[in-house]
């Protein structure tokens, strides 16, 4: 009997011994951070953050960044609940479907307090727009946001020159519809070799579909105010209905959509499947490494006769340091490096992400005019004009979801489109308990 | 010494471990499970709310339905082929039988999501090897993801495809241990190769399939990244099972409550099925 | 009921005497049956496999061609490359030690047990060892309590430490390991332990010098299961630990499956690294694991 009670004691013992002991020696201010992204890694972004702790930590020896790597979807949930054990990251990076979540919680501090009030009236115009709105709340600025994405069209110019189409001629819904028709190419047999538009309906790794600019544009919002879905008013089913039409009726879009994810269609996209796809514009980067940088270009939704563009849907990642932590000047220092005017044009230059600050867009002038790089120029635009902002006064985690689901219905049991849209309110207002 | 406590000191070190990572757990997430859950955290005591939010879900009845479905075919299909398998290597020899054997396990060494990606590359999506050959012999894209039954279907075959290595090895290993003389015997009463199989083969079989069966039932009825990856539990909720529901609550909606709470009661419904199971195979310990 | 008896009408027929020409017909058939069979089983895994490894050898313009390229491509080791100046050599070492100390742990808690479940016979011996088969499913399902399971390990100080993932795969791996070595148990004869005793020896060094070295095959397979299901695991892996250096091979091929998309070509390249290693073990010791769970330890 003896050896194995005196083992697994032994085992305790040690264990306990091990993790008391850790948090003893201090001097340099270790300050963890947790993000996506692994800095040992080799993609752009992943090299840019490298670059960025080790330049930070040359200009400050006496800090230490040692970054945490998560899985993207798990890492907000994570950060909840760690900041509820008391045990939170000093720096984390939250998704925006999480965002309101991670604000209401009480698990970030107020980067005012940091570093924002030590900032010249100058370099807060810099920042402005809609997502500093997005985390600025009761005079409390809550995070910085990086890795910005504007979800809108991407294409490829070479098969819109094959077809004889003009990007810049697609101005309203209609020319989209006739683009996509002129942009389909079907072969000898009957098989559609490409299609004109696509977009994929999988619940998982749903991105904000085509109708949610549509609806956008010519409705109230997919939120009514108390947080409750309203999906199947007038713009919404007369969205859904040009969505579903675009495979149903004009054939301009794939049927097997209905069960592709996010990746899918990129990669749908990369084979040269589809001549425009709906797209992310933090993955033209990733696109042009493939097909090459003249062969994906990105541009704003169709407008109708009131509004010039549709607003795409914007997300991104809100940078804050939590409220718990011991080293918060030493986070917030970074985290005002990591997203200040060096940070920021390392990120565009270095790691293909959009500028997060107007004096970044407009020093890149000749960087934007390379061949490529005008996905920067019409992102930023774009946010700055033409974008929305998923609510955080509320939960709103799982519309896209539902959204795709009702599509899928539509297309697959050939449900009715207001049915259909009603159905899915129902499901995300039960979800929510509102 | 020969006391009626005898030996249990040598379960100790065992349960003290099972007591701490698995037993504990448990309790706190029943524990969990009675508050009102707010971002991630346990505020106000709220009894049993959480457990009555589920059952006023209308969509989990059908969600329940489909998992059973899933969960039974899968399981039945895996053992009848897997026993199948098991016999052919047997009867295949040391070293062709191994090379089969290797070929088999091969699916379940690879990580779910990988293995699950892989084949819906490879076999399902039309840019993939079979898409590709298939409309080059000028077939029509098949689209099995389209379809409710045809997604459900190949969720059911992903799922075999990915377990049954596991259980070919534990099958095999039974069948190895029944001693040939048996069969021979048998044979020399005039027993047909149906009667061997009904009445030899399958009653010493009985404790390796009981516990493939157990480890099959709920590896399926546990799944997430097999229909996560596989079919985004559509078209529709056609191939929507509970653990995915699980999952959604505790991801997607952040709905921490509802989602412990379901875990749970899935969770004591496992443990009734494998006590169900022993039961069933009158297996004695 | 009519499949049924069809099925039993045709194992009748077998032995009813059918001409020569006719079995030889059969023969053929059954053996194209076979045959076919076989096909489908090796193009179902294989072709997975294979298309996996041809496309860690692709560079990024070949990944999406279309039609897909097949051998048509120039090979490239840079996935391997990616991957491995992405630290995932350390993430190989971590899962290897982890693998490591949990199959000696596994282990050395089962086989007593297992032991004191098959000798002895104290009270709630069954109770305890159902309580065992019961915790099958914590193992397999403990998905879903994710987030209490991990606030419950940060509050007793568990997580993020080198004896965390350890910990858990040991716990998860165990109740099958004490069943698998209870079986094996039951097959070694009690009479010779019983003669040991009588001579004096200890229950200790019955289980040290008579079930240790008899059970030897049985551990070997058990060792395996063990070590195959700690090696895959996903989501202790990816949720327990957040240090780099404690960060085992699952989260880190995950990673390739990332925010920006999925990356076929390392993602596929740190795969086939990642099963190197099983399949090492399985070619090295994939018989002995049959004969293993065979010394009764699956035995009826």
């Amino acid at each position: 009997m003896r050896p194995f009670v005196r083992a697994s004691l032994a085992v305790a013992v040690l264990s306990l011994g091990i993790s008391m002991s850790l948090p003893a020696f201090a001097q340099k201010a270790t300050v963890r951070m947790w993000t996506f992204l692994n800095p040992s890694g080799t993609t752009p972004r992943e090299v840019t953050l490298a670059k960025i702790i080790s330049d930070f930590q040359a200009a400050n020896p006496d800090i230490e960044i040692v970054t945490e790597t998560h899985a993207f979807d798990q890492l907000t949930p994570k950060f909840l609940a760690a900041h509820g054990t008391g045990k939170a990251p000093d720096i984390i990076w939250a998704a925006t479907d999480f965002l309101g979540d991670a604000i209401a919680s009480g698990s970030l501090a107020d980067l005012n307090e940091l570093f924002i009030n030590k900032w010249t009236p100058e370099q807060i115009a810099d920042r402005k727009g809609p997502y500093w709105d997005l985390t600025l709340r009761n005079g409390k600025q809550y995070a910085l946001f990086t890795s910005r994405n504007y979800i809108s069209l991407l294409y490829r110019p070479d098969f819109f020159k094959q077809a004889g189409v003009d990007p810049d001629s697609i101005k309203t819904w209609d020319d989209f519809v006739k683009a996509a028709k002129a942009l389909t190419v079907t072969d000898t047999s009957g098989q559609v070799v490409r299609y004109g538009f696509a977009q994929g309906y999988s619940e998982h790794q749903a991105d904000p579909l085509l109708m949610i600019p549509m609806a956008l544009a010519n409705g109230d919002g997919i939120f009514k105010l108390d947080g409750r879905a309203n999906f199947a008013h007038p713009a919404g089913v007369a969205a859904m209905k040009f969505q579903t039409d675009l495979i149903k009726e004009h054939k301009v879009s794939p049927p097997q959509a209905a069960a592709w994810t996010v990746d899918d269609v990129y990669e749908q996209f990369a084979s040269g499947r589809a001549a425009m796809i709906l797209g992310a514009s933090v993955r033209v980067s990733t696109l042009q490494s493939k097909l090459g940088d003249d062969k994906v270009g990105m541009m704003l939704w169709p407008g109708s006769g009131e509004v010039e563009h549709a607003p795409a849907v914007m997300a991104g990642w809100a940078v804050g340091v939590w409220s718990g932590s011991k080293v918060k000047a030493q986070a917030g220092k970074f985290v005002e490096y990591m997203l200040g005017p060096i940070g920021d044009k390392m990120w565009v230059e270095k790691g293909g992400q959009s500028p997060g600050l107007l004096s970044t867009l407009a020093s890149l002038g000749d960087f934007i005019k390379q061949p490529g790089k005008d996905y920067l120029r019409v992102a930023a635009e774009g946010s700055a004009k033409f974008g929305w902002l998923a609510p955080i006064d509320f939960s709103a985690g799982g519309y896209r979801q539902a959204l795709n689901k009702a599509g899928q219905r539509i297309l697959v049991n050939g449900e009715d489109v207001k049915a259909s849209l009603e159905r899915a309110e129902s499901d995300f207002n039960r979800q929510h308990k509102r | 010494m020969h006391s009626k406590y005898a030996g249990i000191h040598y379960i100790v070190p065992a349960f003290a471990l099972l007591t701490l990572v698995l037993f504990s757990p448990v309790f706190y997430g029943v524990w969990f499970s009675l508050f009102r859950i707010q971002y991630g955290s346990p505020t106000d005591f709220a009894g049993l709310d959480n457990f009555r939010d589920l059952l006023s879900d209308p969509t989990l009845p059908a969600t329940l339905h489909r998992s059973a479905i899933f969960t039974a075919a899968a399981v039945s299909i895996t053992i009848a082929l897997s026993l199948a398998l098991a016999i052919w290597i047997h009867r295949l020899g040391e070293r062709r039988g191994f090379l089969v054997q290797i070929i088999v396990i091969v699916p379940w060494i690879i990580s779910t999501v990988v293995a699950t990606l892989l084949f819906r590359w490879v076999f399902v999506n039309d840019i993939g090897l079979a898409g590709s050959i298939a409309r080059m012999a000028g077939l029509d894209d098949i689209q099995m993801l389209n379809n409710p039954h045809s997604a459900m279907a190949l969720l059911v075959a992903v799922s075999v495809w990915k377990r049954i290595g596991y259980a070919v090895i534990i099958l095999l290993a039974g069948v190895k241990g029944i001693p040939d003389d048996y069969e021979e015997a048998a044979l020399i009463d005039g027993a047909t190769p149906f009667q061997i199989f009904r009445r030899i083969t399958l009653p010493l079989l009985k404790t390796p399939l009981l516990l493939v069966a157990i480890v099959l039932t709920l590896s399926n009825l546990n799944t997430v990244e097999t229909p996560l990856v596989l079919t985004g539990g559509g078209p529709g909720d056609a191939t929507r099972i509970l653990p995915m529901d699980v999952f959604d609550r505790a991801f997607i909606t952040y709905d921490l409550g509802s989602a412990t709470a379901l875990a749970l009661a899935m969770f004591f419904g496992n443990v009734l099925l494998v006590l169900a199971y022993v039961r069933l195979a009158k297996w004695k310990t | 009921m009519t499949a049924h008896t069809a099925l039993l009408a045709c194992s009748q027929g077998q032995s009813v005497k059918i001409p020569r020409a006719h079995r030889r017909i059969l023969s053929t058939v059954t053996g194209l049956v076979v045959a076919a069979l076989f096909s489908l089983l090796v193009i179902l895994n294989l072709l997975p496999l294979i298309w996996g490894m041809l496309t860690s050898l692709k560079g990024e313009p070949d990944l999406f061609r279309f039609p897909p390229v097949i051998f048509d491509f120039t090979p490239t080791l840079e996935n391997y490359q990616r991957v491995i100046d992405s630290g995932f050599l350390g993430n190989m070492r971590a899962s290897l030690v982890y693998c490591v100390v949990t199959v000696v742990a596994a282990l050395t808690l089962a086989l007593p047990a297992a032991y004191a479940f098959d000798r002895f016979n104290f009270p709630l011996r069954q109770p305890l060892f159902l309580l065992i088969v019961a915790s099958i499913p914590l193992s397999l399902g403990a998905a879903a309590l994710l987030i209490p399971n991990y606030l419950y390990f940060t509050k007793l100080g568990l997580t993020n430490a080198w004896f965390t993932l350890p910990l858990i795969y040991t716990a998860h791996q165990l109740p099958m390991a004490i069943w698998i070595m209870k079986g094996t148990l039951e097959g070694i004869p009690k009479e010779l332990d019983e003669a040991a005793i009588a001579d004096g020896a200890t229950h200790f060094e019955v289980l040290r010098h008579i079930i240790l070295p008899l059970s030897r095959p049985a551990l070997g397979a058990a060792g395996v299961l063990t070590f195959v299901g700690s090696w895959n695991e996903f989501v202790a892996s990816s949720v327990m630990v957040d240090s780099p250096g404690l960060r085992p091979i699952q989260p880190a091929i995950y990673n390739f499956i990332g925010f920006f998309g999925r990356e076929w070509g390392p993602l596929t390249a740190s795969a086939m690294l990642a099963i190197i290693p099983i399949l090492i073990t399985f070619a090295l010791l994939g018989r002995l694991i049959v004969s293993g769970l065979t010394k009764g330890s699956v035995k009826g």
